[in-house]
């Protein structure tokens, strides 16, 4: 058996602060589902195909398969525990459930990570801004058409909320 | 419906919020404090004798608590779908690269995946059989010894095809192949075994049909059934691929080995390398017309390469012939079904089971037919299909068959089919526009005589609250929101009043496999059973406290209604009268799928007997330079009966289209004896978010008026039948080339 070398690696998941002794081999992913418990984060190929690993890191849309956990050091994580703020759905996460942007489910942790990370620089995307984004992460039970409507109509509720009432926005 | 307060509703998914918050429990996600890890060491040959298997050094080793062989499995060592053939762990010889031989049980992942490469395996490499052409051969060697290489020879024949073929203006003769296709579901194969106090084995099954996994987890173990408990938490998709079992009986033996919890997880490369494959086809295929585009003949052979063992290669493959004349009125029929073992990839359930195979045949030789007789291809589909009445080359009496026509007319319209010569069908030099349709039936249920059954057990408590125990595993298909909807609207309460419990052989009774487009049916019908008795003790009830005669009375959110007017006592009211006054709001109930008995004496054997009918039309653009194919719009036109859950309909029809477009266009498992050659999701080419056109679907909702819950049938196969023999004849119509093998990749394109 290869030596295991470990190292300390400090990590900011959904808000709150995580020391972990990571295996310098061990990716972003096991360090979230097995050290940190956040199994929301799924594992589908382990070779950065299907996107359902998705996570923001540092405010990026990354397959956190392909991470390795010292690269992870000292940043930011946003898994699919960390979207709703305060117990409420996020928008797109209620969108989604409304729409059936899913069934198995499986893809939608990354779906909505890699969803979330678009709409956070923009809040008007067309359909296929939409494709483009979700391009790496693979569905096979939707063909894809609810994740569209559930962004659009999450979209259309988010710029409903930051619109301020009577200044005759477009 | 009168009284439709949540049937037919978009609805959430029954979960949805623990799916999109990431709280949702998939096989994978289970954990225990003691758990292990189990891994399995698969063949790296397609056919070999196993010379020397020794496991004393893995076993010795630190961290690792169990390595388990043949030699270790207390009861049956097979799987069991319909012949026990294949070995759970291979004894002396493997004849595919799925063959597990060993299993190993460690403390961690990379502990199990050491312990493997300390088990000393020694291989004699044996020639293989890989063509089935070639294994049918008399003289053929046996992929396994003793059995004969053919393992299904059966030929089905109606009329009289010889004069039919003889008096025939126009004959169409043609040879068609399919591949293998992969599920690809998200969430690989994955079990989680565990030993309670009292013996009682627990596996945690990403599967289709637990308490089939109950049974051969039992007979693997020696032990009752009854001391074998399957549950199923989120299952990340299945498409037929779970429903016979993978690592199930594993994931129990290594439990029952160590006394521990082990989990048992398929990573993709092992995935794609083991599990069942949609049957790769040979076909050959002669159908014949009058000048005048009336069928007259289709006579068929049909080889399918099975693979090694049999697992459900019999259901596929009769399916298969059972739907090879289309939904046409042809009389004079003939099927030959022929399934051979070789050393290639195993095969067996997947989403359309047989029939996507016979569609791409009968489409094809539709559109062939219409070519050389000059005929439109709506026109001479319209003149052939079935209708309410029609009794099938199978025997079948189709009863409600409006749809069949319907379908086609409707995506017609939507196409503007007749004025399609219109668009641009050549926009630049190399490119190429095209338009092809395809329509299909499929039929709902196992097929008469299989044992066609489901139960559940519903009760309300006294805060009108209910459980609904149902063991239909709910791969992501609906089940659960649809039996929710039925139970709610049956009970008069909203939706968020009804638990169901996920499927669990310990608490719910059996309700066959989550296939066959069959649950929404068979379940469906056994909720409503079960919630009309409730239903029942709560009017007799109301009508003794109202003094109401009962038939005035009914139960709508959440509230009596007197007339169809609300009144002031609520359901809760009645279940807490119930429950002061003694009487219990439990109901179990048992539903068989109905088949008619009157039948004539030459019958299909399995017949599926009511049927879903869907058309669907492609546009396409072929890039004659490059061989690419882009689907530009995709009509979908789907009849479902009444629909239930729409969230469901419409997410199966989209997904049956995206993997129809990967099965037209990109999918196959690339095997070379007996190697598979595409190993990952990398290049086993599923279509993605931009491969897919915005589809047009239309829903026909025609009450099936037989054995249907409140109308509805199931939905889950028919989108992925007609896709491919669509865009096969939108490529025909664009190029002027017919191709006759799947998946049409640009290479064949640029060699038709």
């Amino acid at each position: 058996m290869r030596p295991v070398t470990e190292i300390n690696i400090q990590l900011t998941v959904n808000g709150e602060t995580e020391r972990v002794a990571a295996d310098t081999t061990q990716t972003l992913l096991h360090v979230l589902r097995e050290d940190l418990g956040l199994t929301g984060t799924k594992d589908g190929c382990a070779s950065g195909d299907c996107g359902a690993c998705v996570v923001l890191l540092d405010g990026q849309a990354v397959n956190s398969c392909m991470v390795l956990a010292p690269q992870a050091d000292g940043s930011q994580v946003t898994t699919i525990e960390g979207l709703a703020g305060n117990g409420d759905l996020h928008p797109l996460q209620r969108a989604f459930s409304e729409t059936w942007a899913f069934q198995c489910g499986f893809c939608t942790p990354g779906m909505l990570v890699s969803c979330h990370a678009l709409l956070e620089s923009n809040t008007n995307p067309s359909r296929e801004e939409i494709l483009t984004a979700i391009a790496g992460n693979f569905c096979r039970c939707t063909g894809y058409q609810g994740v569209v409507k559930a962004v659009m109509q999450a979209a259309a509720e988010l710029r409903a909320a930051s619109s301020t009432p009577g200044t005759g926005h477009d | 419906m009168t009284e439709s307060n949540v049937v037919g509703r978009w609805t959430s998914a029954p979960g949805a919020d623990e799916i999109v918050t990431g709280r949702a429990r998939y096989c994978p996600d289970i954990y225990f404090p003691d758990m292990l890890t189990g891994k399995l060491l698969y063949s790296p040959h397609a056919r070999a004798r196993i010379k020397k298997l020794d496991v004393s050094r893995a076993r010795k080793m630190s961290g690792v608590f169990a390595v388990i062989t043949h030699a270790d499995i207390p009861g049956e060592n097979s799987y069991l779908y319909a012949n026990p053939d294949q070995p759970l762990l291979a004894v002396d010889e493997v004849r595919y690269q799925g063959d597990a031989v060993a299993a190993v049980a460690a403390k961690d992942g990379s502990t199990a995946d050491a312990a493997l490469q300390a088990i000393e395996v020694e291989y004699e490499v044996l020639p293989g059989i890989f063509d089935p052409l070639e294994a049918m051969q008399i003289d053929a060697e046996q992929v396994l010894k003793g059995e004969d290489n053919v393992i299904m020879q059966q030929t089905y024949q109606t009329g009289d095809v010889e004069a039919a073929l003889a008096s025939a203006d126009v004959i169409v003769e043609n040879s068609y192949r399919t591949q293998w296709a992969e599920h690809a579901f998200l969430e690989t194969e994955s079990a989680v075994g565990r030993i309670d106090g009292d013996g009682l084995i627990t596996v945690y099954s990403s599967c289709q049909a637990p308490h089939r996994d109950r049974m051969q987890i039992a007979r693997a173990l020696a032990v009752p059934e009854s001391m074998v408990r399957v549950i199923t938490p989120y299952i990340g998709g299945a498409f037929g691929g779970k429903d016979e079992a993978h690592v199930q009986m594993h994931a129990a033996l290594l439990a029952h080995a160590t006394k521990r919890p082990v989990n048992l997880i398929r990573g993709r490369k092992e995935s794609i390398l083991t599990h069942v494959k949609r049957h790769p086809v040979i076909v050959d295929c002669v159908t014949a017309a009058t000048s005048d585009g009336q069928l007259l003949a289709v006579k068929a052979r049909v080889i399918a390469d099975a693979g090694p063992y049999t697992n459900a290669t019999h259901e596929v493959v009769n399916k298969l012939g059972e739907f090879i004349g289309g939904p046409y009125t042809v009389q004079n029929l003939e099927v030959q079904k022929i399934a051979v073992r070789t050393n290639n990839p195993i095969t067996g359930a997947f989403r359309g089971f047989g029939a996507p195979q016979a569609a791409f045949v009968y489409e094809s030789q539709m559109d062939d037919l219409a070519r050389k007789i000059g005929m439109d291809p709506l026109e001479i589909r319209l003149r052939n299909g079935v209708e309410t009445g029609t009794r099938m080359y199978t025997g079948v009496v189709v009863r409600e068959g409006t749809a069949m026509k319907a379908s086609l007319e409707k995506a017609a319209e939507i196409i503007n089919w007749k004025k399609r010569e219109r668009c641009e069908r050549q926009p630049d030099r190399h490119l190429r526009r095209g338009f092809g349709m395809a329509t299909i039936l499929k039929g709902c249920g196992l097929g008469r005589d299989l044992g066609d059954h489901a139960s559940v057990i519903l009760e309300m408590h006294r805060d009108g609250s209910v459980i609904l125990r149902s063991a239909a595993a709910d791969m992501g298909q609906g089940i659960v929101t649809v039996l929710a909807q039925l139970a709610a609207e049956r009970l008069g309460v909203e939706m968020s009043a009804i638990r169901v419990i996920r499927a669990d052989t310990s608490l719910s009774p059996d309700a066959g496999a989550s296939c066959a487009s069959r649950q929404t049916m068979v379940s469906g019908n056994a909720v409503l059973k079960a919630a009309d008795s409730i239903r029942d003790t709560l009017l007799t009830l109301a009508a003794g406290k109202t003094k109401i005669a009962k038939e005035r009375l009914s139960l709508v959110g959440g509230k009596l209604h007197v007339d169809g007017e609300a009144h002031g006592l609520s359901v809760r009211d009645l279940a807490e009268r119930a429950s002061a006054w003694g009487y219990p709001l439990h109901a179990e109930s048992l539903s068989h799928f109905d088949y008619p008995v009157d039948v004539p004496d030459v019958t299909y054997r399995y017949s599926q007997e009511v049927f879903q009918f869907c058309t669907q039309i492609a546009q396409v653009l072929v890039d004659c330079e490059t061989g690419q194919v882009t689907v530009e719009r995709l009509i979908a036109v789907h009849d479902v009966g009444n629909m239930i859950n729409p969230g469901g309909v419409y997410g199966q029809i989209e997904g049956g289209c995206a993997q129809g477009i990967g099965y037209a266009l990109t999918e196959e498992l690339i095997v070379k004896n007996g190697h598979t050659q595409n190993t990952s999701l990398e290049n086993y080419v599923i279509p993605l978010a931009l491969d897919i056109p915005e589809m047009e679907i239309e829903v026909l909702q025609i009450p099936e008026p037989f054995g249907a819950p409140l109308g509805a049938k199931g939905v889950a196969e028919a989108p992925i039948i007609p896709t491919a023999p669509a865009i096969r004849n939108a490529i025909l119509d664009a190029i002027d080339k017919p191709l006759y093998e799947l998946p049409m990749t640009a290479e064949r394109i640029l060699n038709a």
